[in-house]
């Protein structure tokens, strides 16, 4: 049994020794090097483009810019997951495009490309190209992009508006708010992030005219989607023409699932030149290009009983999308939000309103955690604040309001039906864990001597395994929620598995090697899998949504089985026997009864050379099995965390002294990777609570976060000593019992941190707190607490 | 553009070639050597993707000059196992789990082999902790990096004491 | 980057030399300053004259009881000095504060105060400890050094080559850490010899500054809640994303007062 092991990844080895094959790494001979002339400004009409002078500059091989995108009959890079109003109005859409035209809506917005001998001859003509511009007025604050006079990013539409999402029903929370005995009301706002893998995107393409096919390699989670994407949307190329290769990519969180901007263009390139094109970004570009996450503003209500049973969640959020849409940007705020805004608890009415909307500012889009760090920062800052103005314990509360493992399958007001879970466990083993009621009394008497301890909770839920075809499609989405497997056995009986995901750290070679193993019943040492290639792979949807593990993990346990199954009824054929009598195990087909055996790789070879064939026409030689595999429906993974901390409230700073997590993510197919996932989730889920910020100035719109020197991110002596516990139910929708298991990490930190680190500073008046909780945040908070503002 | 011939040592190797002062020694190294272990991670030399050792001490190879590497003895990743013999410090990465997606990884593995030229083989966790400010990753929430070290710089030890 | 010209001398004399024939050049200390901004190509000099070779620059003394550290002295070296941690703990304290390990193997005293960042941690000291920066024309005192934003007193050809620091009695430096850059939001360093205070503040203003309320504060009574009682005005310092000018004004005594608290508890500082 290889499934529950902690196994070593095979790939490390590359990685450890410096031999990793980053896109970067990849050298071709006449490679021209490519770059990107991008505006200063947030919002401006373009008067005038002059690359005269730039085509002269040594080493200048092409400059194009919007025209001639134009002129080649260029398409657009399309919106594959498009969220329509819920008055059936369509989106308000604005696409990204490849390169602006008339107007530009965010700093690092693209005009040109410029591809030249060398980088430096790039950046050398990128200087030398001429821009005129006219700045126009600039909105860079979502809470204002619905204001009267506020700014409009696209004139054409005449508001910022994009879509209106409305979930619940209002009337029956308004009754729930006008009888509730206590009601809770903040201002809940998201703070804007930047994903940044430390592998800046990279794009290399390669078009060789002798056979008129480019091979496009690029640091991307989706090799097959952004095939499709670049030859049906942007360049109108046939499918079969473009080879997508993903190789080694560090790092992606949804960063690398989007349809860029660069990328069409590089491809473009290549096939107009003849040669290979390569484009790196660096990071100052990343934090101008890449899609960046979150940023919502948000006030939110809950209302209560006397008992502290939640009544109704009212939570109105204008949820930015930034310049343009960008892919999947709709869903976010508008599906995965929505969909677990009500978290654990037992919510009778819900009234949400979700307003997307444009700003002048990078485009906005998936990021590890996806909607679910918004709506678990809504849901439990409001429910420990109330139970604060109740006087009831934050763990007390929560038992009295979480769904009991017998609730499930759970409706929630949204529609969603979570699959299964048992909440209270978790509550429980956390609490054991952190030592709640000795926390509470060091908590006290700690105060006594001025010393502010904080103890908060997250308890929530994750959406993952995206995702049913049919469920994508009602929505508008342009693409599936299936993935592929081949399970393809060789005629010495080893086996390669090609899975349509695609592993950009999580792992997936071991957890999909345990898994083919255990079904094949073979040593995990035969199989070898293989992703990232279109021309290698089946169509797959790519590695996004915590999926791989429930969808293709699935997928190959399918194709496993139906491989098995013929490898069974093969050995019955040469043993001339009943595919019943037959045992299997230690790689061995039995006999019942007997002494007579045929091992797998035995079975193997008779199927490639056919010579003991069936001669029954329905038995096809060969031993492979191709599967789509469309899941039924997504996951529930849930989790809980609990943070402690101490405010050093002169200066504002705090340190978590200790934090705790237990992960239901189902079954467990490799402990060591679900941990490495749920620290990893963790370092960003601080980041966003303690430091991470994409600040735009809020007049001018100039991106103030530029470079790694503003933008924080957590660094190994700013994260927190940690206790972790998994209680897994699994979940019904998958043969594994597999939940996802990488974003929980993601999701609970701002909550937690945030209810502690208001814990800790209730008596001084705070009763609120803005991500991220840097020294400053926390002492204005403290400030305007102590001014009477709370 | 004015060239100057640096001749230095690589790996343990001689090299002898004309150089751009503008190159940093990681362009250098990475495009002119084809040694791609070493990776630039950001533009303000605070990732350490790019760690190099340079006459035994660690430094960022995109925030020095391949000119000024002339007379040196540059050490990269490449150089850390012998053959196909993990390094001790290499193999506790691989037992505690302490990469994914492995862009951080040559640097962090350079930056602890340092830091046990430095501090010695007992690392305490606050001391790697510490230590570990130069070098970002994205992934893996560091914890089992940490342990890794600690590991690794014991294991260090017994290596040389057997 | 733009393309330049690259000089390795081997003596200071050559070095001066260098930079007096080749236009538009400058000196190259660690590089961890100026190699990042001309990666950016926001700095073009046609010329960087490495001093890296130039012993003369290098190396900790203790000439006539005070303390001498060589320009190209880096900053690990200063932090496990034992000449500097019995003469002045906190200066040891702060330079194995400065940026990472991979910074401080690199980085140099000289390099630092030539950029004159105006978030840097030495610019603080030197203010604090009221040292003199040794070029190689002339002493400038602390206080004329420090001009402006990322702008020093030295002609464009003119070297660093030591900086002497008057041990104080007591001393420590508070480095309030900005979690991005891992320069100071606000730092501050508190010295005193005798009667006088000194307090040396980096990452508040335009450039490091002292702050003269704190330190007549300080030498009336050398206690941390004096310190703490300070009300120091916010027009002159800066406001960023890190934190407003008010925030700023209301850190600076805090930092002071526990700068003062280390001093008493002969200990050299902290990172916060």
């Amino acid at each position: 049994m290889y499934v529950g092991k902690p196994l070593p990844r095979p790939e490390d080895f590359r990685f450890l020794t410096g031999r990793g094959k980053y896109v970067d790494d990849i050298k071709l001979p006449r490679c021209a090097s490519a770059g990107f002339l991008r505006s200063p400004h947030a919002h401006a009409r373009i008067l005038r483009l002059d690359a005269s002078r730039a085509l002269k500059r040594p080493g200048v091989i092409r400059i194009v810019t919007a025209q001639d995108w134009a002129k080649a009959g260029h398409g657009k890079l399309v919106c594959v997951h498009p969220m329509p109003s819920s008055d059936g109005q369509p989106m308000r859409e604005v696409l990204r495009p490849a390169f602006a035209a008339e107007e530009v809506h965010h700093v690092g917005d693209v005009l040109a490309a410029v591809v030249a001998e060398t980088r430096y001859q790039v950046l050398d003509a990128l200087d030398a190209i001429e821009v005129e511009y006219a700045p126009l007025p600039t909105l860079s604050v979502t809470a204002r992009a619905l204001d009267d006079g506020a700014p409009v990013v696209h004139e054409q539409l005449g508001s910022n508006l994009i879509s209106e999402i409305l979930r619940g029903d209002p009337s029956l929370a308004k009754q729930a708010f006008a009888r509730a005995a206590h009601v809770t009301a903040l201002t809940l706002d998201s703070n804007r992030l930047a994903g940044n893998p430390l592998e800046p995107r990279c794009y290399l393409a390669s078009y060789e005219p002798e056979t008129d096919h480019c091979t496009l390699w690029a640091t991307t989670q989706v090799p097959h989607m952004l095939r499709r994407w670049i030859c049906k949307y942007a360049l109108n190329i046939p499918e079969h023409k473009l080879r997508v290769i993903a190789p080694d990519v560090g790092g992606g969180f949804g960063n690398k699932v989007n349809f860029h901007v660069e990328v069409s263009t590089i491809v473009w390139m290549s096939r107009e030149l003849g040669r290979p094109v390569k484009w790196t970004a660096t990071r100052s570009e990343t934090l101008q290009s890449d899609t960046q996450a979150r940023d919502h503003a948000t006030e939110a209500r809950m209302a209560f009983a006397a008992d502290g049973k939640i009544l109704a969640l009212q939570v109105d959020t204008i949820a930015c999308l930034g310049g343009y849409l960008s892919n999947f940007a709709p869903s976010i705020p508008g599906n995965s939000y929505p969909q677990t805004i009500t978290g654990l608890y037992t919510t009778p009415a819900l009234d949400l309103r979700v307003r997307t909307v444009y700003t002048n500012t990078v485009p906005i889009d998936a990021y590890r955690g996806s909607g679910r760090p918004e709506a678990t920062w809504v849901n439990e800052r409001l429910l420990e604040n109330a139970a604060r103005e109740m006087g009831i314990d934050v763990v007390e509360i929560r038992r009295r309001n979480l769904l009991q493992s017998s609730d499930f399958p759970y409706k929630t007001p949204v529609g969603r039906v979570y699959d299964c879970g048992n909440p209270p466990a978790l509550l429980n083993r956390l609490v054991d864990m952190a030592k709640y009621k000795e926390l509470r009394q060091e908590q006290a008497e700690l105060r006594k001597e001025g010393k502010l301890m904080g103890i908060g909770i997250a308890a929530f839920l994750d959406k993952s395994g995206t995702g049913p075809s049919r469920q994508l499609s009602t929505r508008g989405g342009l693409h599936g929620g299936f993935e592929s497997a081949t399970i393809r056995v060789h005629s010495d009986g080893k086996v390669t598995v090609l899975s349509g995901s695609h592993s950009h750290g999580q792992g997936h070679r071991i957890t999909f090697a345990q898994i083919a193993a255990d079904r094949l019943g073979l040593p995990i040492e035969d199989i070898a899998v293989v992703q990232g290639d279109t021309d290698q792979v089946p169509y797959g949807n790519g590695t996004w949504g915590s999926r791989s593990a429930s969808v293709g993990g699935t997928a190959i346990y399918r194709a496993s089985e139906t491989v098995i199954a013929k490898a069974r009824r093969l050995a019955a054929h040469l043993l001339e026997c009943n595919p019943d009598d037959l045992d299997y195990e230690n790689t061995l087909f039995f006999v019942k009864g007997t002494n007579r055996k045929l091992s797998f790789a035995e079975v193997a070879d008779a199927a490639y050379h056919g010579a003991s064939y069936p001669s029954d026409p329905g038995f096809e030689p060969g031993l492979e099995c191709t599967i789509f595999y469309d899941p039924p429906d997504l996951n529930d993974p849930q989790a809980m965390h609990l943070a402690v901390v101490f405010v050093d409230e002169r200066i504002g700073r705090v340190s978590i002294r200790e934090y705790y997590t237990v992960d239901d993510c189902g079954t467990m197919i490799n402990p060591m990777i679900i941990e490495g996932q749920v620290q990893g989730g963790l370092g960003q889920g601080i980041g966003q609570a303690m430091m991470e910020h994409v600040i735009y100035d809020p007049d001018t719109g100039q991106l103030l976060t530029g470079t790694f020197m503003d933008y924080a991110m957590p660094r190994a002596s700013d994260m927190p000593p940690l206790q972790s516990d998994y209680l897994c139910v699994p979940a019904p929708s998958n043969p594994l019992g597999v939940k996802g298991g990488s974003e929980t990490g993601t999701i609970g930190p701002p909550a937690a941190i945030g209810n502690a680190v208001v814990d800790a500073l209730w008596h001084l008046g705070v009763r609120s707190i803005e991500l991220p909780m840097t020294p400053y945040s926390v002492w204005r908070a403290i400030a305007s607490a102590s001014a009477g503002e709370a | 553009m004015a060239t100057v011939e640096i001749s230095l040592t690589v790996n343990g190797k001689p090299v002898v070639s004309d150089v751009e002062p503008r190159w940093p020694l990681v362009e250098f190294l990475r495009e002119h050597l084809g040694l791609t272990g070493t990776h630039v991670g950001c533009d303000t030399s605070q990732c350490g993707a790019c760690t190099v050792h340079v006459d035994g001490v660690a430094m960022r190879s995109c925030t020095l000059f391949a000119v000024q590497a002339d007379g040196c003895d540059v050490k990269t990743i490449e150089s850390v196992s012998a053959g196909n013999e993990l390094h001790p410090m290499q193999a506790a990465f691989r037992q505690h789990h302490a990469l994914q997606c492995g862009f951080c990884t040559p640097g962090m593995i350079m930056s602890a082999l340092d830091l046990v030229r430095r501090e010695g083989y007992e690392l305490s966790e606050e001391t790697i902790r510490h230590n570990l400010e130069g070098n970002i990753c994205r992934c893996t929430g560091y914890y089992n990096i940490i342990k890794a070290i600690g590991a690794g710089a014991k294991a260090m030890r017994n290596a040389s004491a057997g | 980057m733009y393309a330049f010209e690259y000089r390795r001398p081997a003596t200071l004399e050559d070095a001066c030399k260098a930079l007096d024939s080749l236009a538009e050049s400058k000196p190259l200390a660690g590089g961890m300053s100026i190699v990042p901004v001309m990666r950016q190509r926001l700095a073009s000099p046609a010329a960087l004259i490495d001093l890296g070779r130039i012993d003369a620059l290098k190396g900790i003394e203790v000439p006539n009881g005070g303390l001498r550290i060589g320009a190209m002295t880096t900053h690990f070296a200063v932090s496990r000095s034992e000449l500097v941690r019995s003469k002045i703990p906190a200066l040891g304290q702060l330079a194995g504060g400065i940026g990472d390990p991979l910074v401080r193997n690199r980085g140099t005293i000289g390099g630092s105060l030539a950029h004159n960042d105006p978030a840097a941690c030495y610019p603080a000291s030197v203010l604090a400890l009221d040292a003199t920066i040794h070029t190689d024309r002339r002493d400038i005192g602390a206080d004329d050094f420090i001009v402006g934003t990322f702008s020093t007193a030295l002609a464009p050809t003119e070297i660093i080559v030591a900086v002497s620091f008057p041990p104080p009695d007591t001393a420590a430096y508070i480095k309030f850490i900005n979690a991005s850059s891992r320069f100071s939001i606000v730092g501050v360093f508190v010295a005193r010899s005798g009667g006088t205070v000194r307090v040396g503040v980096t990452g508040a203003g335009h450039h490091a500054f002292r702050c003269r309320q704190l330190e007549a504060t300080l030498m009336t009574a050398f206690d941390p809640q004096a310190a703490r009682a300070v009300r120091l005005p916010a027009d002159e310092l800066i406001s960023d994303i890190n934190g407003s000018a008010a925030f700023r004004a209301h850190v600076i005594p805090e930092l002071a007062a526990r700068a003062v608290e280390h001093c008493m508890a002969g200990t050299s500082g902290a990172i916060v």
